[in-house]
Order: structure tokens, then C-alpha cells, then sequence
């Protein structure tokens, strides 16, 4: 995990899923079962017979994209506290039960949804499935656990302020999103937490855990038709609650200026960048192609040129997390003190260049095999597949979205590309942290 | 990540420590697979294919397996095994430095290398698509490769970095020392990226005279596994690596190590405030029987949050503040090993009521439930290393190299049959009251 990007949690995910798309569709799409339940609550199987191991991926659509700055981190405090004990167990047994299914179980609050997560050996699928519907359903958010968990979080939102990385991509994506939602660390604020007492918490949980906004994924060693069966009796008989009304969330409007902070660290940070299109726009996998020719690997333009030729940074990348709401392209560079300055202008000479000069058709080639490549590589285990299956689901894509992804990312041309640079990278936000 | 503690097990926990960054791994993980069946070829040259179709994604692990590790160094040239696996990327006539790492990275795949005592591995990932690209990649690598002089001298920094990451993680470091000390002067007790001394003057034609005796045909095991049909492995594989000349293994036969006694004990002042203590009892090696036994027993011993030590050494006793158990196995030898971290006045205490938990096992042996436990452990690593194609590859891989591959897929249902009296039985065989290595960690200053 890279460390510093914006969302502690979310990163793991957002950071790989800049890599992709789906692998042998028509292989891919025959093995798969969808169903929505009556109560609402979309169900997919996915039969994967390589191993005999299982993974469950229940998202619920609550996350940063519902939070204002006096919630910030409600959603993955509420996780946080729901981990601690159902009605049926306390943490610790439930720990002892996952354990003796050879499997985990962890939930985490995210930017446009929620996850809990659950594997073990494929013969227990049935009682994983019971521990993940009995942590979604049954979670007993015990006030002093919201307390303990408080102070848990205090700690790691601490952790990450002294974090020079961390500290630059929070401050950047404030800048860049102004009053978006989108703006918010998905830990929260000192202030925010200190405000969510134990009713906000369960509010919270019941705002959120309703069968209309929840998918369950299921990847693995298992028969679709037991799964869709088995996920009927579990989570079929959660009554109807509402989808709930979404509140309309403000546009962003990036500030497109310079912040300069200082903080005691080793290297420099410099973070540049701008809105770019969400998961859904006709644009999305043009900037994928542009952010990986910027900085997808040790070819990337970035690597290639600020680090290997000019020796002007350590790391030299950059990100494009796919979202529901506008999107961020953010190229970033870790340096040392001293060549902070020189390293800030050579960036902003490549955002130049990509903007003014056409990328040759061999760049272009080998940006889309990185690309496509990375996604496959992050279809490996049952768990990202489980992820990916629910994620589009939540996003409200299509169900083919992954086989269109990977079409439009084949047909984006040296046209395409010179067009996004120059209408998404035309107003950067910048952030420098300065070591000191 | 809301993480509820649960844990799956790293049955080599100890041992996977000894892997030095990119490389030098340690011993074999005692891991198995269950059916579908693998092709295994052996080609007219001696070079081993083994192929299988796995289709959890659109990719194939392309993995070389050579028959040579740390053990085929000569006393005096220490690191040599390790220092081929970097130079190796370095490239050939072909494939100039660094452009190893860019084709493969152009691919979306990955690269990684591993050096072990007996077997030393060339792995990549990539998209199904680019098998054949990269099956030439890995024969001109394992045939042509170009040594460049400037290249071999400025990668002694980065193996002179990684020789310094491993003493400044004391958990790297002590199993690193406990290994020394368990196997001296056996080669299973060297350091796998050998002395400073030997890499500062390694000479180009020591690593030329050592590759060309090693990287032979009747060394080489190629394992292809993921979105291809072995057909299609078989179609790639065998023109690259079938034209290679037949040659024999470079390998000499290896006796094996001494037994443990009381003197092998060794103190080390460490800069850390924190106290470390490990002890190390010689156990069963690859192709033994007792392998079953002894892994189950480990995970019994020192897993999770529920095994022995952690509930009566951590919980109980609070003497430590965190212990694990681990089995590493070679083909030579075994080692079962307790590592904790405690605070340097425990020490002896600890290290008694670490006996006293062997002790009790030796006399009453393990519970039904605690071996139903340890076999669900056992079979959920086991799981999830095979879940991904290169997973399942480096299991046929060190299978094929250090033990059989037969073997390897019977290894569960033979888990399986173990009972509680074989697991107390292998108990009193191996883990002794004095029959073990010791490496302390002492704190600068502490009393010793």
C-alpha cells in the first residue's frame, strides 16, 4: 500500500483499481449469478473453482459521499464499533468462530460505500455467510465501545497528520474539492469524532445497513444456486426500510491555486493535479490512459524522467481512483529538501508537455498493456473479485461495465489523450509540504 | 481496516523472516495441494515442465526453479547463489540492463526472485497473452545472462543495503543468528547473501564459473500455471528451454547437520530496549514422515492467539509480550522454532515456561479439538497459497526441487490422518529439554 494517499482505507482498493479491467469476459460473465432479493438487496455469485476458499464482499452505500465536515469518519467509526460484538458474540468469539473456519472477517467505512469483508474455506461458505449477515444485522454498538474506539481513531488520525505523505494528500483533496463531500478524510476530523456520540453511531448504522442499499458479493469453490438460496434465508428477511433520500451534495470547485505547509520529515512532498472525470463518464478511461502514461510504473513519464534521467525524486507517480462524483488526477512526487524547487517545475514542464506535444503510438500501446495488464493482476484472489463484482454493482454500473471498460481503453487514440490533458489538466491545485 | 483478530497461519512465520528483501528465502513451507492434477514432463534434456490451467484470472505465473541455493557455495564464497539471482535481471546480449523489469512492467506483470538453501526461483506474472514473450524472457535469462562488470560492482550496494536491513529487524535478525547457530558449520547455517568480505571482492568470473556449473539442464524445473491449457505451456516451453544442452545437476550430495546440544548458545548485545529470545529444536526434514506431525504440532504450539505458548507464556504468565512457533524444513533438516519478544528480565523465566509448555505436551499430548484446529489452520494456508496461479506454482516449484511432487499433493489428505498421539509422539522425538539452540537479544546495558 502506497503510503499517503488520500483515504487510509480506501487506498488499498482505489490505488490498485487504477489499474483496471476485467479478464476473460464471456468465461467471467457465464459463471455469474445475480438476483435482488424482495426486500431489495442485490445478491451476485461468482463460481471460481481454482481453490477451495471463499470470499464475501457486502457494500453498503454509506461512506464519505454522505458525510459533512461535523460527520466526517461517521461511517468508518460506525465499522469500527460494529466489529467489537454482535448480539449472538463478542469480538473476541467472534474472532474464535471466523478463525475456526480458517478465515477473517473486517469491515472498514470508505468513500462511496462501506465494506465488510469475509474469507474462509470454501466448506464453511455457509456459516461465513451467517457471520457476515450477523455483523451487518446484529451489531450491538455498545457505547463504551464507542468511546474505545474513539480514542483508537484519535490515534490514527495523529498518526497520519505526522505523516508526510498522508498529511499532503488530505490537504490536497481538501483544496481540490472545496465543499464536496469528496473533500473529507474518510477518518474523520479530531472535531468531527470528538462530536459522534453513541446515537450518531447507531443513527448512523440505521440510516445505512437497509437492504436497499446493500450488495453482497460472493466469489469462490461454490454452488451459485445453494449461495443464492443461502442469502435468501439470511439477509431476505430484513424488512423493507426505504432507500433512504440521498442528501444533494455541493459540486466541487477546486481552488486551482498553490498551498505551501512545512512539517519535520525527511523528503518533500509535492502533490499536483486537478478534477477529473467519474467512474461513468465517457472520458474515464482517456485519463486512465493519461495518468498511466504520466505515472504508471518505472515508464511512466514521471519515473522515467524526474527520477531516472534528472535524479529529482525518490517517487514519481500518479493516481486516478475511479468514484462515483468527479474524480481526481493527481500526480505526485516525493523528493528530497533540497531539490523540492527544481522537482515542482521539471512536474509542471511534463504537464506541459502532455498537453502541447502528441504521445508517440508506442507510448500509447505500452500505457494500455500496463494498464489492462495491472487489472488482471488485481483479479487474483477471491476477495478482490468479490470486491469488484459488489463495487460496480454499488456504483451503479452496468454489469458488462468491465468488458466496456476494457474496449474503451483499446480505441482511446494520441487524440484522445492530448484532448483530456489539455481540458483536464488546464487548472492544477498544488500542494507542497516542505520538510524541515 | 475494523480488523476482527482472527488469524490465518504463517505456519514458516520464523522462517519466511530469513527472506532478505527480493531474495534469499527460507526453507521449505510445508504446504500442500489438493487435486486437479498437474502435467509433469521431463524433457529429453532433463529440464522438468510442470503446466496447469488456472483460470481465477487472466494470468499465468511463468516460474524457473533451479536445483542450486545457498548450500552449493564453496566455504569461501558466500553470497554467490543470492548475488547471481540480482544479476540475473541484469540482463543478456538480448535484453540489455534494465529492460527486464520495463518488458515485464510493459506487460502490467510482475517480477521477483528467491534464494533459498536449496532451490532458487525466477518468478513472473503476467497477462496469459504475453506467456510466450515471457517463457524467451526466462531462457535467455537462465542461458545468456551477461554479467555487465559495471553492473556487478554497483549492485553491491543494494546487497550490502539488504545484508543492513536484515540486522536492523531484530525478528529478521534473530532467526537469521538462530539459524547460524543451530546449523554451524553446516551450509544450512550460512548467511544467504553471504559476507560482506566475499561480495566486496566478488570477481565477474567467479559468478561467470558458477552460473555456467549450475544453471544446467538437469537443474531447471519450469512451472506454468494460469489462464493457459498445458498444451499451450508445453507448446511454449519446450522449444525455449528443449534446446538447451543436456547437462548434469552441478550439485554435490550434502550430509546432513549436526545434532543440538547445550553449547550451542549465543548472546547478542542489540541497540533495541527490547529483550528477544529464540530456541531452535532440529526436527524433521522434507521427505520424512514426522513432517505431518511436527506441522501440526507447531501450529499447536505457537500460531494464533488460542495456541499453547500464547495463551500460558503471553496471557497467563505475561512473561512475554509476543510469541510464535514455526517449522521451516529443508532436505537436509528441519528446525521447529520459538520466537519472542520480552523484556530482558523474563528471560530465563520465559525460556522456562516455554520448556514447561513442551513439557506438558510430551506427557499428556493435545486435545481432539486442538488438532482439528491446527488441521483447519493448516489446510486455510494451504487454501489461500493456491489460491492465485503464482501461489500454486511455487508450491509444484519447491515440490519439484525439494521434495516430490507427489508428495506435495498428497500432503493434506495425509494432514488429515494424523492423530493426537502421532503429534505427542513427534513431541518427545524432537523437542527436548536440552536438545535445542539458543540466540538472546540482550539489550545494551541489561543485565546479562
Amino acid at each position: 500500500m502506497t503510503p499517503g494517499v488520500r483515504r487510509p482505507a480506501v487506498l488499498g482498493l482505489g490505488g490498485l483499481l487504477a489499474a483496471g479491467v476485467l479478464t476473460a469476459p464471456s468465461a467471467a460473465v457465464a459463471q455469474l449469478r445475480h438476483e435482488q432479493l424482495d426486500n431489495g438487496l442485490t445478491v451476485i455469485v461468482r463460481e471460481n473453482p481454482v481453490a477451495p476458499v471463499v470470499a464475501v464482499s457486502l457494500l453498503v452505500k454509506m461512506g464519505t459521499r454522505w458525510e459533512q465536515p461535523a460527520t466526517a469518519g461517521i461511517a468508518n467509526f460506525v465499522h469500527a464499533v460494529m466489529v467489537k460484538g454482535t448480539a449472538k458474540r463478542s469480538g473476541a468469539e467472534l474472532a474464535e468462530a471466523v478463525a475456526a473456519l480458517g478465515g477473517k472477517i473486517s469491515a472498514t467505512g470508505e468513500v462511496d460505500y462501506s465494506e465488510i469483508r469475509a474469507s474462509s474455506l470454501a466448506r464453511f461458505w455457509r456459516d461465513l455467510l451467517g457471520l457476515v449477515a450477523e455483523l451487518a444485522f446484529e451489531p450491538t454498538l455498545r457505547t463504551d465501545d464507542v468511546d474505545r474506539e474513539r480514542d483508537w481513531l484519535l490515534s490514527r488520525i495523529q498518526k497520519r497528520r505526522d505523516n508526510a505523505p498522508s498529511r499532503a494528500f488530505d490537504a490536497f483533496y481538501a483544496a481540490l474539492y472545496g465543499s464536496h463531500p469528496y473533500a473529507l478524510p474518510a477518518l474523520g476530523t479530531p472535531e468531527s469524532l470528538a462530536r459522534i456520540d453513541h446515537a450518531a453511531i447507531v443513527a448512523a448504522y440505521r440510516a445505512g445497513y437497509r437492504p436497499e442499499r446493500m450488495v453482497l458479493a460472493v466469489s469462490g469453490q461454490v454452488a451459485a444456486s445453494e449461495v443464492l438460496a443461502e442469502a435468501r434465508r439470511r439477509f431476505g428477511g430484513m424488512a423493507r426500510a426505504g432507500a433512504g433520500v440521498d442528501p444533494p451534495v455541493p459540486a466541487p470547485i477546486a481552488s486551482a491555486g498553490r498551498i505551501e505547509l512545512e512539517m519535520p520529515a525527511q523528503q518533500s512532498q509535492i502533490l499536483t493535479g486537478s478534477l477529473a472525470p467519474g467512474l461513468d463518464h465517457p472520458d474515464h478511461a482517456a485519463v486512465k490512459v493519461l495518468s498511466t502514461i504520466l505515472g504508471g510504473g518505472m515508464a511512466g513519464r514521471l519515473f522515467a524522467e524526474l527520477r531516472d534521467k534528472q535524479g529529482l525524486a525518490y517517487t514519481a507517480t500518479s493516481y486516478y481512483d475511479p468514484v462515483r462524483e468527479p474524480g481526481a488526477l493527481v500526480l505526485y512526487l516525493g523528493t528530497a529538501p533540497e531539490n523540492a524547487q527544481q522537482a515542482e517545475a521539471a512536474l509542471l514542464a511534463e504537464v506541459d508537455r502532455v498537453r502541447r506535444d502528441p504521445v508517440s503510438a508506442e507510448e500509447l500501446t505500452r500505457a494500455k498493456g500496463y494498464l489492462l495488464g495491472r487489472y488482471a493482476m488485481d483479479r487474483r484472489t477471491n476477495e478482490r473479485l468479490a470486491w469488484y463484482l459488489a463495487f460496480y454493482e454499488i456504483e451503479g454500473q452496468p454489469r458488462d461495465f468491465p468488458e466496456r471498460y476494457r474496449r474503451a481503453v483499446e480505441t482511446v487514440s494520441t487524440a484522445d489523450i492530448l484532448r483530456v490533458a489539455q481540458r483536464y489538466l488546464g487548472a492544477l491545485t498544488t500542494v507542497v509540504v516542505r520538510a524541515r | 481496516m475494523n480488523t476482527v483478530h482472527g488469524s490465518r497461519a504463517a505456519l514458516v512465520g520464523a522462517v519466511l523472516l530469513l527472506a532478505s528483501g527480493c531474495a534469499a528465502a527460507g526453507g521449505y513451507s510445508v504446504t500442500s495441494v489438493g487435486p486437479p492434477r498437474p502435467l509433469r514432463e521431463v524433457l529429453p534434456n532433463g529440464v522438468v515442465l510442470i503446466a496447469q490451467e488456472h483460470r481465477a484470472s487472466d494470468v499465468v505465473a511463468v516460474q524457473l526453479w533451479m536445483r542450486m541455493g545457498g548450500r552449493d557455495e564453496a566455504s569461501d564464497e558466500l553470497g554467490l547463489a543470492h548475488y547471481i539471482e540480482h544479476m540475473i535481471f541484469k540482463g543478456t546480449p538480448t535484453h540489455p540492463p534494465g529492460s527486464v523489469d520495463r518488458l515485464i512492467e510493459g506487460f502490467g506483470g510482475t517480477s521477483n526472485a528467491f534464494t533459498s538453501y536449496d532451490a532458487t526461483h525466477y518468478d513472473f506474472v503476467v497477462p496469459a497473452e504475453h506467456l510466450r514473450a515471457t517463457i524467451e524472457l526466462l531462457g535467455d535469462l537462465a542461458t545468456n545472462a551477461s554479467f555487465p562488470p559495471d553492473e556487478i560492482e554497483s549492485e553491491k550496494k543494494v546487497v550490502f543495503e539488504e545484508m543492513n536491513l536484515v540486522e536492523d529487524d531484530p525478528d529478521r535478525f534473530l532467526v537469521r543468528r538462530l539459524y547460524e547457530v543451530a546449523y554451524s558449520p553446516h551450509p544450512y547455517g550460512r548467511p544467504i547473501l553471504g559476507t560482506h568480505e566475499f561480495i566486496e571482492r566478488l570477481r565477474r568470473d567467479q559468478l561467470l564459473a558458477f552460473y555456467r556449473k549450475h544453471f544446467v539442464s538437469r537443474s531447471m524445473v519450469v512451472v506454468v500455471v494460469g489462464a493457459v491449457t498445458p498444451a499451450e505451456a508445453r507448446a511454449a516451453v519446450t522449444p525455449v528451454f528443449g534446446r538447451i544442452p543436456p547437462r548434469a545437476a552441478g550439485r554435490s550430495e550434502l550430509s546432513p547437520p549436526p545434532t543440538l546440544d547445550r553449547n550451542r548458545r549465543v548472546d547478542v548485545p542489540r541497540p533495541e530496549k527490547q529483550a528477544y529470545l529464540g530456541l531452535a529444536w532440529k526436527t524433521a526434514p522434507t521427505g520424512d514422515e514426522d513432517i505431518y506431525p511436527v506441522d501440526l504440532l507447531t501450529y499447536i504450539l505457537g500460531d494464533s492467539p488460542s495456541s499453547r505458548l500464547n495463551q500460558e507464556v503471553r496471557e497467563q504468565q505475561r512473561l512475554v509480550s509476543s510469541i510464535e512457533a514455526g517449522y521451516g524444513a529443508w532436505q537436509k533438516a528441519g528446525l521447529v522454532t520459538v520466537n519472542a519478544r520480552l523484556d530482558a528480565e523474563n528471560s530465563e523465566k520465559a525460556e522456562a515456561a516455554i520448556l514447561d509448555v513442551i513439557r506438558k505436551v510430551r506427557e499428556t499430548g493435545v486435545t481432539e479439538a486442538e488438532r482439528q484446529r491446527a488441521i483447519i489452520t493448516a489446510e486455510s494456508s494451504y487454501a489461500f497459497d493456491i489460491e492465485t496461479a503464482e501461489g500454486l506454482a511455487k508450491a509444484y516449484g519447491q515440490a519439484e526441487t525439494t521434495w516430490t511432487l507427489a508428495d506435495e499433493i498428497a500432503y493434506l489428505g495425509r494432514l488429515r490422518q494424523i492423530s493426537a498421539a502421532q503429534i505427542q509422539a513427534v513431541a518427545r522425538k524432537y523437542l527436548g529439554d536440552d536438545n535445542y539452540a539458543r540466540v538472546r537479544f540482550v539489550p545494551a546495558g541489561a543485565p546479562r
